[in-house]
């Protein structure tokens, strides 16, 4: 018979549940004077959150991908994003897959995540990351604060999937919100807060997504424009939006913003028509806006 | 005819709680002409693509209270606490801050200057009926570069405080007024009559005491509003080839 001390150890180790992480990402870009490239200059990298190089794009941009080297984010995680895009730099930033918020313990809290974003003078961010996926049982809290310097540049989407779909899951998730605010020379320009609910609130009525399940919001902007050009802007990309638009299957909205800026609504029933359409307006507005097309990231080529 | 500051001085009687109450009771009807017709805030576009109908109708605003009628509440209750501390001056920065808040909230051009129009037009009406310091105050502020929207719920908030309405009932009244606008409009783009249009109006009020009651708690800084097809109809609107409403 085994001592008391040894049956202790022959005991199946309990898996403790997995801590919690409290992580950050900071992430400066600056524009090499000399080459007229923009480079990581500075980073603080805490895990799971990873940037592993940026990538030099032909037309002078630096192209990183956001890793979770996790695989995504767990109930009580608490990760925070800043960037700081430095005078005349321009930077893409995309993920390496969808974000994946999964199921929560009962006793966890919610899933954050907090990003505050500086785009200084004549710089350009281009924020195209893959879609927010909240799993059955998750929750998940967004907060994102964005000013811009005069003149700089700023294409930013979200988008929200209804679930893992292939299992069966469609808004089976207990909640996600997020929340948005945009300066412009210190102007609030644009503000989101949105909570989705399924559970307290119907979201397939039609006052909310109808009969489509993913929503994507999606923010242009180039600081110093005039309401003209931005009301001119806005009747371009509207027929682009209407292009795309196909009644049941996606709706692509478009409108100025208070000020330097255009907003697009997207509604789709399958993610690849809500990726497709973000990818056809980035292009169009950035044509618009800057005179050039927009590079898509690698991984979509 | 001279505008009539304050009739309670010249008569005994009404109360001052049942003037209070006649005086919500106009300036919340629907025939206050503020333009507020004029408007249905990207229904029209809804109803035009066939995603809004007389069946879908009532689900749909009830819908509509539970998020922009929330928002609206939060934004008209701030308004209104704005007034009733007598001890300050008024509040000119956070009123300004309030309607460029709700301003960058509403994602729809033509929804955000709806929006804006029936506040100027509604502040200066009531400013018209009777002068106040603050409502005078507030339209001077907003005129001053750089101009800044008056929004409607944010008038009407700020009003009733001035004119010593009940606050519960004001936000009631700013909700009830808002749906029915909504169900004007509907009368004129839908096969709806008007025994059904009164009957959708009808079963709305609990929701709007209830959106009203939950708007106690929040604030304008993190109250939330999903509406996103009703946000694609008021974005969609100005390319309508046809159109009865100004938004």
């Amino acid at each position: 018979m085994s001592s008391p001390a040894a049956a202790k150890h022959a005991q199946p180790q309990i898996i403790a549940a997995p801590p919690r992480v409290e992580a950050s990402l900071a992430l400066d870009f600056a524009r090499d004077a000399t080459t007229g490239r923009t480079v990581l200059s500075a980073s603080i990298q805490e895990p799971p959150l990873r940037v592993v190089r940026a990538f030099a794009l032909d037309d002078g941009s630096a192209l990183a991908h956001l890793h979770n080297v996790s695989g995504g984010l767990l109930g009580g995680d608490r990760l925070s994003l800043a960037v700081n895009v430095g005078a005349g730099a321009s930077v893409q930033l995309t993920t390496t897959g969808a974000t994946r918020i999964y199921r929560r313990r009962e006793s966890a809290p919610p899933t954050t995540q907090t990003n505050a974003i500086r785009v200084g003078e004549n710089a350009l961010l281009e924020y195209v990351p893959d879609a927010i996926i909240p799993y059955a049982a998750a929750r998940f809290a967004q907060w994102t604060r964005i000013d811009l310097a005069a003149g700089a540049g700023l294409f930013w989407w979200e988008v929200i999937a209804p679930g893992r779909e292939a299992s069966g899951e469609v808004f089976a998730y207990e909640s996600v919100e997020m929340r948005t605010d945009v300066t412009a020379n210190g102007r609030l320009i644009a503000a989101e807060n949105i909570r989705l609910d399924p559970r307290g609130s119907a979201l397939r009525s039609i006052a909310r997504l109808g009969e489509y399940r993913y929503w994507a919001t999606f923010y242009m902007c180039r600081v110093g424009l005039d309401a003209t050009a931005w009301h001119a802007a806005e009747e371009h990309l509207r027929e682009a939006a209407r292009e795309l638009t196909q009644p049941g299957q996606a709706l692509w909205g478009v409108s100025t913003l208070l000020a330097d800026g255009l907003i697009v609504r997207g509604l789709a029933v399958r993610g690849r028509d809500a990726l497709g359409g973000l990818h056809a307006l980035w292009n169009a507005a950035k044509l618009r806006l800057y005179g050039r097309a927009a590079v898509p990231p690698r991984k979509v080529h | 005819m001279p505008a009539d500051s304050d009739p309670a001085r010249q008569f005994p009687f009404p109360s001052r709680e049942e003037l209070a109450d006649l005086r919500l009771l106009h300036l919340a009807d629907t025939a206050l002409p503020i333009g507020s017709l004029a408007h249905s805030f990207g229904l029209e576009s809804l109803v035009a693509s066939g995603i809004l109908d007389v069946n879908s109708l009532f689900g749909f605003l009830r819908g509509y209270l539970e998020e922009a009628g929330a928002m609206e509440a939060v934004f008209c209750r701030a308004a209104f606490h704005l007034t009733v501390d007598s001890s300050r001056s008024f509040a000119v920065e956070r009123w300004l801050e309030l309607n460029i808040r709700l301003s960058a909230l509403r994602p729809a051009r033509e929804s955000r200057a709806g929006s804006a129009a029936l506040g100027r037009n509604f502040l200066t009406t009531v400013l018209a009926l009777g002068e106040r310091p603050v409502l005078r105050e507030a339209l001077d502020a907003a005129r001053r570069p750089p101009a800044a929207a008056i929004h409607h719920s944010l008038a009407f908030g700020l009003a009733s405080g001035a004119l010593g309405f009940d606050e519960n009932r004001a936000v009631i009244a700013y909700l009830h007024q808002s749906a029915a606008n909504l169900v004007s409009a509907c009368q004129r783009l839908l096969p709806l009559g008007q025994t059904d249009a009164a009957r959708i109006l009808w079963n709305l009020k609990p929701v709007m005491i209830e959106t009203a009651a939950r708007s106690a708690a929040g604030d304008p800084e993190s109250v939330s509003c999903f509406m996103p097809l009703l946000d694609w109809g008021a974005m969609e609107h100005p390319a309508l080839p046809t159109r009865l409403f100004v938004s």
